[in-house]
Formats: C-alpha cells, structure tokens, sequence
C-alpha cells in the first residue's frame, strides 16, 4: 500500500545520506593520505638521494649484506596488504584473489609459502581458510605510519635473515588515478645492491620517484611543497668521508630503504581503498537518487489515483443525491 | 656558532632548525659534532642523540639509521625518533621488562633477533629518561 512505499522511500533516502556522508569521509582521508605522503617525501628523497650516492662510491666494491644476499629461493613469504573495512568495492577481493593466484603459481613452481596477512579483512580471509599457512596476522591502522611498517620490515627481516624465507613480495594495491588501482607484486626481499626493485618477471621498477608523483600532483599547492623540498636538499656536498666501512652504512641504510619500501606500498592500499571507496559510495548514492525518484513517480501517482478515486465517490454521491 | 640539523623519519620532519652542538650515538661510538665538521656520512646505532640549544640539552631517542654531516648540515634519517619529553617513563620501563622477558624465553634464530631488536629499541626509550633526569637534577 502506500504507506509501505512511503516507508521505502524514507528508507532510500537514508541509504542515500548515509552513502552521501560515506563518500565524503572517504574524501576527506584520502586527502590525509596525501598528506601523509607528503610529509614523508623528505625524507624518501633523502635516503634515495644518500643511497644513489652511496651506490656510485660502491660501485666498484662487491657488496655483501644480509639483506642483499641471493639465495636459491625455496620459501617465499607473501606479505598480503588488505583494507580493515569493507563497503569498498571489489577492492579487498581483488587483492584477494591476487594472493591466490600467486599461491597457486608457487605451488605448481614446487615452492613452499607462508602468509603475512595486514589488514583485518585479509585477517579474516585467511582464518577462513586454515590450509594456507600464515606467519602473523597483522592490524593495519587507520592511517599506515612508519611504526606499522615497521613491525612489518621487522617481520620480514627476521624471516629473511634467519633464512626461513628466502624472497619476500609484497601484494597490494597500486595507487593509479582515484579510479582505478591495481593489485600488484613486488619483491621486497632480497634488496639488488643497486638500490633497484624488481618485479615478478625481472622487470624493474623505478624506486623512488612514480607513484609518489602522481600523489602528490593531484593538487596544485601540494606541487608547491614539493618542488620547495626538492631546491632544500640538493646543495649538499657530494664529497663525503665514511665514518665506518661501507658495508655497515649500507646496513644502516638498508633497513630504512626496506621501511620506506613497505611504508610507501601501506599508503598506496590505503589510498585505493579509499578512492574505491569513494566510487562505490558515489555510485551507491547514484542508484539510491534513481530508486528514490522512481518510487516518488509511483508513490505519486499512487496517490494520484486514490484521490481521483475519492472524488469520483463524492462526485457519485453528489449525483445520487440530486436525483433523490 | 650554529649549524642545521634535520631529522627525518618516513612519517615526519622530527627537527629541523639550528642547534649548537650534538653527540650521536654511531655504530662505532659516540661522536660530537661541532660547527665546520668534516663531511662524514656515518651509521647510526639504535641510540641516544643528545643535542645542545645554546645552554640547553635535550635528548632523543633514535631506532638506527644514517647520518650525514656536511656543509653545516646535518641529516639524520631514521626509521623512528623519540623525543625523551615525550617518553612515558613508567611505559619504557614496563616495555624493557617485557623485552627482557622476551629475549629469555626466545627460541630459535629468528625469534633471538626479533627479541633483541625491541630491548635494544626499549634500553634507548629508557636511557633517553634517565639522561634528561640527570640533566635536569
């Protein structure tokens, strides 16, 4: 009757708000991601700055660090980077389903794995499924700082170093434009003494300047920023004198590369996730917007026809009363 | 009779303006620095950095890193730092007794260097206190 669709109505335009508002939270920290970058861009700069410098007075030398070191891989530890909230389109399934197509591949290659799942939907996802073997679970945060990367880069040192794995990837999403993002792989484990990463078919990926770029780009000031931070740190001396051997300071600064490797990646997933989020909220409140409107129509002329209808009756009566 | 110090950490600019006198705490000891020092670049131990503001000393927490002096310019880059300020004292003392814990009862490879990671990280929380306490008494 028309009170039910009354009822619908009222309820649509609920989802409507609710969907409305979602988006705009959604907005919101997507711009403190970007923030997030931002203030992180010092010091990225720097150490890829310091490493490239580091690397050309190295180069000669032959290189020996634990966290360089090739080894024939027999394990392989998947570090699976997952949203904690759901309501985000197929971006959780998506990286998802990478994993286990990743887990299937190492499979038929004969390689054993072990999951580190961060998120709490992947936390989940992996419960559910006991056979796959995973190492730690861990929470995400709202918004990833070097202290989550952290416990993550010390995860995945000690699996490394201890030799339990032998190359460590990390799954997640890359940020591409607020709508679109890609689930890819890339190593983490071991580092090549080049400072360079590698993906799964041996191609490079440029460390540092990408992804952050088409970050920080997307608004005008923040180009800004960035371009007083880069004239800031460029006049430094190139001659500089090792306080130690080389080797310890790439220790030093390995470790750091691995934090900043896994931070950069914790913010690009959260970014995809909030920039599907924010289309699948817009078009939720999209559909919400049509279903109200056509329910309106119907309940419109629900009532259209109950009127008529009404005074029809009257109309009749009046009638039979003259012509009593 | 000034130079810059910047230190950097993936989240934020922890500091960056211009300081008297530091004492970093490098992987082969400690070492002060003075305006005009050689250009060195030099790791950093998970220690203590002990800065000095004209007659003032604070102390800070570093969880290891790199550092590179130039120019009247220093750079730290570390993964965290703390300042000893912003330490709960009672929270460092009960998160070295855990690592200590931890370390005790740690089996096997991995789970030593884990343990040994965090009392390290946790010894500095602590010593960071300890230094500011003594300065202030």
């Amino acid at each position: 009757g028309l009170k039910d669709l009354k009822n619908r109505i009222d309820s649509v335009k609920n989802t409507q708000k609710i969907t409305e508002a979602m988006k705009l939270v959604a907005a919101a920290k997507v711009r403190r991601a970007q923030e997030a970058v931002v203030n992180g861009r010092p010091f990225s700069e720097t150490l890829v700055e310091v490493l490239y410098s580091i690397n050309e007075q190295l180069q000669t030398d032959d290189i020996e660090s634990p966290l360089t070191k090739l080894r024939p891989v027999k394990k392989v530890a998947l570090v699976v980077c997952t949203g904690d909230r759901g309501l985000c389109g197929g971006f959780n399934n998506a990286i998802l389903k990478k994993a286990e197509a990743r887990i299937a591949e190492l499979k038929e290659l004969g390689l054993e794995y072990t999951v580190v799942s961060v998120g709490r939907k992947g936390n989940s996802y992996f419960n559910r499924r006991p056979y796959i073997p995973v190492d730690r679970f861990l929470e995400g945060g709202s918004l990833p700082t070097a202290k989550e990367a952290q416990t993550i880069a010390d995860d995945v040192f000690s699996l490394f170093v201890s030799e339990e794995v032998d190359k460590v990837e990390l799954l997640y999403t890359k940020f591409v434009s607020l709508v679109k993002s890609n689930p890819i792989i890339h190593t983490l484990l071991p580092l090549s003494p080049k400072g360079e990463i590698c993906d799964i078919n041996g191609n490079c990926v440029d460390a540092a300047e990408d992804e952050l770029f088409r970050l920080t780009t997307k608004e005008g000031k923040l180009t800004v920023e960035r371009d007083v931070i880069r004239s800031k740190t460029v006049d430094f001396s190139p001659i500089l004198q090792f306080e130690q051997d080389p080797v310890q300071i790439l220790d030093a600064l390995l470790p750091l590369y691995l934090n900043s490797q896994i931070l950069r990646p914790l913010q690009e997933s959260l970014a995809s996730e909030l920039a599907a989020r924010m289309s699948a909220m817009s078009s939720a409140f999209d559909n919400a917007s049509e279903l109200k409107t056509d329910l309106t129509r119907v309940y419109n002329r629900a009532t259209q026809a109950k009127i008529t209808g009404e005074i029809l009756e009257i109309v009749a009566g009046d009638i039979e009363c003259i012509i009593w | 009779m000034t130079f810059n110090l910047c230190v950097l950490t993936p989240n934020r600019i922890v500091w960056d303006s211009e300081v008297k006198e530091i004492i970093l705490s490098t992987n082969s000891g400690q070492i002060g620095v003075l305006q005009n020092h050689a250009p060195i670049a030099t790791a950093l131990d998970i220690g203590i950095l002990r800065i000095r503001l004209k007659d003032r000393w604070l102390t800070m927490a570093l969880m290891g890193g790199f550092a590179r002096i130039g120019n009247n310019e220093i750079t730290i880059l570390v993964t965290d730092a703390e300042s000893a300020s912003d330490i709960n004292p009672q929270e460092a003392q009960q998160t070295l007794q855990i690592a200590e814990a931890n370390l005790n009862k740690a089996e096997g490879k991995r789970e030593t260097i884990e343990a040994n990671l965090s009392l390290r990280r946790a010894k500095t929380r602590v010593e960071a206190i300890v230094e500011t306490i003594k300065r202030i008494s």
